[in-house]
This record gives structure tokens, C-alpha cells and sequence, in this order.
């Protein structure tokens, strides 16, 4: 009886490994199927959703991709150690740990309120303006600040609850960044914890997920909060939010930079941001780590001054949506199989030149990359060593 | 260095073939060791964890402040609160109840009966948290924040905390009364079982002397049973609670997460083991404060591994102590 046992396990383990040998062996030839494993963001997973199906039945069926989510940090780390081939993430990696960042769409955010009566006026608020509700200084709809950026606008008197995300969130860093970057005394999120803000005034609320704060944004009047534009439609299906115009910090004012402009996230102002960011980038040097918060900061990507955001040359882009972010995949410079590379490679090909089209990207209301951005990332692809 | 002989050469006598003396002495000594081996493996993985957490938490120093209440500072204080805060009343209530349905079942119901309701309780003692997380969520939680709070809110209002605050409740039902209630009713098999396991091992002697000396069924539960069976009382309240403050996915799902302390019992709030599975993906971001996020995750670990560990230990010291009492009687 031992005997058989010990001979079934020997036997199956020669399977395994024989098994493994010839998948190996064959991997190159155009018969055998190639797995690429995907993870990070939730922000980018439904995209990469689509686009997976897509990719295998219209330009190689040989080629699978398997998506999952977990979250930016789980997907830059991942990629980092190589466990898995693209890492999805919100936030760019800084250069130097052996891999790239490459933009495969633009995302933005919403600043989404509960006032009843107000929901289809959008309000406009600015990054100081917000950053001062989250550290408690503003605590009511109607006080002086707010009042003065919504001239004629019956603000209610009554206390504004900050709403924010209860689990590590992409979203909280691009919020908080647009905080940081509008107003000097902003001291959490991206200064004291990665991917985690946290109001001092006791009255906040706080949701899992972009649904979970659509929830209680929903069933929390007077409250205020943060959302992916992914979830455009879902928070506007409930009937009781409305999304604000943001300023684009144009002129200093006390505390922070106060708007010229009020601007709404329409497709074209979003494209705005992304090339005004652009003309900040600094290829040689970062890639294509850039923020693209108000317009990019002006001192590099990870050196930007709090309170420095907005030195905004109105010519080149006249109304800039302020909060808008690139999406980024991670992939490794120096892959372990430059072989399976060279399919992870193409896809992320076709990502940029056939994924931006409209059919998709509309359905998670991303901004397809710019030209000047597309071309960057075939400059950061060839980086990657391949073999063919 | 000779061949050492594979673990399961001792098959049958007439295959075996007569081994070198070299053999004979590495297989004399597997002999003598190999059996002690499974019981290291308990220590060896305690060892491990706290070895592995203390690593990767590089002793970060996060001053005065980690001990406090401020989360963006690196306070772990809403945590532990939120944990003492869901875990305490759960293991009240799940021992109060788990002692009535024990000494009902041991005591006033007549045996065909309890023989079969019991297995009710060993089989929700195996269900998995998770269930009773999802189940929680889409079915309790809502009826709960449609039904039970407006109700509790308007006739148990003036209980300190238990009152209408700014915006709580919510109609989603999702807070702190709710992970309370789910976590009751996750340790209430485990609590009800060991108790009743130990009300039945009273012996048949003691309860008929009691009868006979006029007692009542209730007087002798009471005086006799329960003391007699106090090391299975407290073995099921320090368990039960291991399990509630541990317990991470079935109330991160109801407990409504938010980085701050309740203000009322419907609000949310997180307890340590909620707080790090919802923000673990921070500590995986790789910048420096992605880093610190890890040392800070970790060191909560291994405060939660602490508190875990001394209610074992003042439990198994409470039980000794109680154990040697009854022993005496």
C-alpha cells in the first residue's frame, strides 16, 4: 500500500515536471498559449477587463491575459519582485527600481456633494478650498470662501462632511496631491501616509471602495466627497449628487492659491491638463513619472513644493480640469524571459495604439493618452529588453 | 558522509535488507530525534511569526505618538479601542446566551430532544467566518438599518451612545452594533459547545445528592453545576474572545471601516486586525512612505499578537487556578 503511494506520487511529480519541460520547450511555437498576468489597480481593471478578451480574440488568440486587482501598491510591488508581468497602479514608481512606468490611459476624479436642490448647479471649489474642509478649518457649506467662488448660489447653513476612502486608495493619493499641491498647510496623505488621508475633524465618514463611498455620500446629505470618474454614471444614477467645477489656482490668495477659473471635467478639459503636465515632464531624467495634478508641478515629480500647483500659462491650455492622472502599467526593464516579454511588450502595443479608442475607454470614462504621450511610451517600451 | 536512509524505509520486515553500520547509527539517531520533532513545530512557528514581523517592522520608531489616538501621526489607539470595543460586548452577550442554551440542554430539556438540537451547535461551529461576514452584510445588516436602529434609536435614545448622532444611523445598517451582533453570533457555537461539554461532565452524583437534599433543578444548576464546571466556562470565554478580536473579514465586511472612534454604537469605526487588511495595499507602495506604512502595519501586528497571547496566558494561569480550587473541594 506505501509502496503504490509512493509510486503514485513519484509518478505524478514526473508528470508535473515533464508536463512543465515540454509547455516550456513549446512556449515559442505558435500553437501553444502564452499567459500574461496582470495586477494592481482597481481603477485600471475594468479597463484591462475589456481589453483582455478583446486583444485575444481580434489580434492573437495564443495570447491570454489574466486580470486581477488588489490594489496600486500590490501591483507596483508585484511587478518590482516580478511575480507578475504588468503591474497596474494609479501612481508612477520613481525611477531606478529596475522598472518603467508606462501610461496606458488617463483617469480623473470627481468632486461629488449631496445638497439637496444643488445637484445639477456645479458648485465650484478649488484645491484650497478643499484642502481646508479636509483639515477641519471650513466646516460649514456656507461659510465665507465658499461663498465668494459661488456668487449667487444659495449655500445652505449647515456642516459639510467630509467623506473619504476607508482602504488604501489611488484616489486618496491624486485627492490629496491636489490638496497638497493648493495649499501650503496641508500635512496628510502624500506627506505622512502613502495612500491614506485621514480628517482630524471628528465628523467625517469614510466608505470602502468608490461604491462604498457613493453610498454614504448618498445617504449622507450635506456630505462631500472624492470619486473615480470610472464611476460617473453609477453616482449619478442615484439622483442626489452633483459634481463640483474646480478652480485651476491660477492667483495666490491667502493660505494657498485661489481659481480664476472654475472648470468642469469634460473630455477636452482633461486633455488640456494632460498636455499642459506634459510640457512640464522631464523624459531624460523621470521617464514618464509625472503628475499631472493642476497641470503638472513645475519642480519635477517628486520635488513639487506644497502649495506650488497652478503656475498655469492659460495660452496653451485655456480651461484645465485640475485633477487628472495618468494610468500607468509597470513592466520590468530586465525581465527574466526577454521571450514572454516580447508578448507582454505587444500587448501594451496595442493598448496604446488600438485600446485608447473610443469604444472602450468610453465605457470607463477614461481619456485616451495624448499623441505626445503615446509617443513617450514607445520611447520608454524600447527600453525593455526583448527578443523575438 | 554516508547516504542517509529515506524516512519510510521501515516498510515490510521481509523487504527489508540489512544496512551498513553507518546507516544503522544515522537511523539509530533519526529514531531518537525524529519523534520529538512534531512537537518543536508549535514553537518553531511562534518563533517564526514574531521573528518575521519584528524583521520586517526594522523596530521602527514611531515615538509617544503610536500610542495614541492620531492616525495620520501613526496612532494605534483607535484600533485597540475598536478591537476591546466589538470584541468585550460580543463575548458578553455570546456568553451569557451560550449559557442559557448550554444549561438548557444539559438541564430542562429532556434528552431525546437535546440530542437533537445539539448538533446544531457543532455545525455552526464550523462554518466559516466569511459566511457569516456575506450573510451579515446582504441580509442583516440592511433589515438591521431599515428596521432595528430607527426603532432603537427612538426608544433606547436615552442610553448614553445609543441615540440619534449627526448622520448615523445609516439606512445601509453597517457599524458598530452590527459587527458587534455578528461577531456574538460567530463565537457562540464555540462558546456554547465547551460549555456544555462541561456542564454534562458534572457528574450524575453530585446532581442527585443536590436533588436529594431538597435543592431545586435551578439552585442546583446554579450552586453545583456551574461551579463544577467553571474551567469549561472559562475556557469557552477566553476562546471565544481570541476568536472575536481576531476576527478580521467577517467585520472589516459590516463594521462600516473608518479610521476614528465610534461616536455613537451605530457609527463605524476599525479594530487592528480590520485596519490592516483594508490598507495593507499601502504598505506595498514602494516609496519610502509605502515602507514606513509596513513597519507601522507590522508593529500593529505584533501589539495584536501581544494582547492575543496574554489573555491565552491569563487564561490558561485563571484556569489552572480555578482548576486546582474545584480539585481541592
Amino acid at each position: 500500500m506505501g509502496v503504490a503511494i509512493a509510486i503514485a506520487i513519484v509518478l505524478l511529480i514526473v508528470g508535473i515536471g515533464a508536463g512543465y519541460y515540454i509547455g516550456a520547450s513549446t512556449s515559442k511555437s505558435s500553437t501553444s498559449t502564452v499567459n500574461i498576468t496582470e495586477a494592481g489597480s482597481t481603477l485600471l481593471e475594468p479597463l484591462m477587463q475589456i481589453w483582455s478578451p478583446n486583444y485575444t480574440s481580434q489580434v492573437n488568440s495564443h495570447v491570454t491575459i489574466s486580470t486581477n486587482g488588489g490594489g496600486s501598491g500590490t501591483g507596483q510591488s508585484e511587478a518590482e519582485a516580478g511575480t507578475i508581468d504588468i503591474g497596474a497602479s494609479d501612481a508612477y514608481v520613481t525611477p531606478g527600481l529596475g522598472v518603467i512606468n508606462v501610461p496606458v490611459a488617463i483617469s480623473s476624479q470627481l468632486v461629488m456633494y449631496n445638497l439637496p436642490g444643488l445637484t445639477n448647479v456645479h458648485l465650484n471649489l478649488n484645491g484650497t478650498i478643499l484642502a481646508m474642509i479636509y483639515m477641519g478649518q471650513i466646516t460649514m457649506w456656507n461659510d465665507p470662501l465658499i461663498a465668494a467662488a459661488n456668487p449667487g448660489v444659495n449655500l445652505p447653513s449647515q456642516a459639510i462632511v467630509p467623506v473619504v476612502r476607508a482602504d488604501s486608495s489611488g484616489d486618496t493619493y491624486i485627492f490629496s496631491t491636489y490638496c497638497d499641491m493648493s495649499d501650503k498647510a496641508w500635512f496628510y496623505g502624500n506627506s505622512t501616509k502613502a495612500f491614506q488621508t485621514t480628517p482630524p475633524a471628528s465628523g467625517f465618514q469614510s466608505g470602502t471602495a468608490n461604491t462604498g463611498v457613493i453610498t454614504k455620500l448618498t445617504e449622507t446629505q450635506y456630505s462631500l466627497g472624492y470619486v473615480g470618474i470610472s464611476y460617473e454614471g453609477a453616482a449619478l444614477a442615484t439622483g442626489n449628487l452633483g459634481y463640483a467645477a474646480l478652480g485651476d489656482n491660477n492667483a495666490t490668495g491667502a493660505g494657498g492659491t485661489v481659481a480664476s477659473n472654475y472648470i468642469l471635467p469634460t473630455p477636452q478639459n482633461i486633455s488640456y491638463d494632460a498636455n499642459l503636465g506634459l510640457a512640464r515632464l522631464n523624459y531624460a531624467v523621470y521617464g514618464l513619472a509625472v503628475s499631472l495634478i493642476l497641470g503638472g508641478s513645475p519642480a519635477g515629480p517628486t520635488t513639487w513644493t506644497p502649495g506650488s500647483g497652478g503656475t498655469n500659462p492659460t495660452a496653451a491650455s485655456p480651461t484645465p480640469y485640475p485633477i487628472v492622472n495618468l494610468e500607468y502599467t509597470i513592466l520590468k526593464t530586465s525581465p527574466a524571459s526577454p521571450s514572454h516579454q516580447t508578448y507582454v511588450v505587444q500587448f501594451i502595443q496595442w493598448c496604446i495604439a488600438w485600446g485608447n479608442a473610443e469604444n472602450y475607454l468610453k465605457q470607463v470614462n477614461f481619456i485616451p493618452l495624448t499623441p505626445e504621450i503615446a509617443g513617450y511610451d514607445q520611447q520608454a517600451l524600447a527600453s525593455i529588453s526583448i527578443s523575438s | 558522509m554516508p547516504e542517509s536512509p529515506s524516512p519510510d524505509s521501515s516498510g515490510p520486515p521481509e523487504s527489508r535488507q540489512p544496512v551498513p553500520p553507518a546507516a544503522a547509527g544515522v537511523r539509530h539517531i533519526l529514531r531518537k530525534v525524529v519523534p520529538y520533532v512534531p512537537a518543536l513545530i508549535p514553537l518553531g512557528l511562534t518563533l517564526a511569526i514574531v521573528f518575521t514581523l519584528l524583521y520586517e517592522s526594522h523596530l521602527q520608531n514611531f515615538g509617544w505618538a503610536f500610542f495614541g489616538f492620531n492616525f495620520a501621526d501613526y496612532g494605534i489607539m483607535i484600533f485597540v479601542v475598536g478591537s476591546f470595543l466589538t470584541s468585550v460586548p460580543a463575548l458578553l452577550l455570546a456568553m451569557l446566551i451560550g449559557l442559557g442554551i448550554s444549561i438548557a440542554s444539559t438541564t430542562y430539556l429532556p434528552r431525546f430532544v437535546s440530542a437533537w438540537l445539539d448538533p446544531f451547535v457543532d455545525l455552526l461551529a464550523g462554518i466559516p467566518s466569511i459566511i457569516y461576514g456575506i450573510w451579515g452584510y446582504f441580509v442583516v445588516a440592511p433589515y438591521f438599518g431599515v428596521n432595528v436602529w430607527p426603532w432603537s434609536v427612538m426608544h433606547l435614545g436615552w442610553i448614553p451612545g445609543f441615540g440619534r448622532a449627526q448622520f448615523s444611523p445609516a439606512p445601509s445598517g453597517d457599524g458598530l452594533a452590527l459587527a458587534i451582533i455578528i461577531l456574538t453570533l460567530m463565537i457562540l457555537p464555540i462558546t456554547t459547545l465547551l460549555m456544555r461539554d462541561a456542564l454534562r461532565s458534572v457528574p450524575r452524583d453530585l446532581w442527585e445528592s443536590g436533588l436529594a437534599l431538597g435543592a431545586t433543578r435551578w439552585e442546583v444548576t446554579r450552586r453545583v453545576a456551574i461551579p463544577y464546571a467553571k474551567r469549561g466556562v472559562w475556557g469557552a470565554a477566553f476562546l471565544g474572545f481570541g476568536r472575536a478580536i481576531g476576527e478580521t473579514v467577517a467585520v472589516a465586511m459590516v463594521i462600516d471601516q473608518a479610521q476614528k472612534l465610534p461616536l455613537n454604537v451605530y457609527d463605524g469605526t476599525s479594530t487592528m486586525a480590520s485596519l490592516i487588511i483594508e490598507t495593507i495595499d499601502s504598505a506595498f507602495i514602494l516609496t519610502p512612505q509605502g515602507v514606513l506604512y509596513l513597519r507601522f502595519l507590522t508593529e500593529l501586528a505584533l501589539i495584536l499578537l501581544a494582547i492575543t497571547l496574554a489573555v491565552n496566558i491569563a487564561g490558561r494561569w485563571i484556569i489552572r487556578r480555578t482548576f486546582t480550587e474545584v480539585a481541592g473541594i
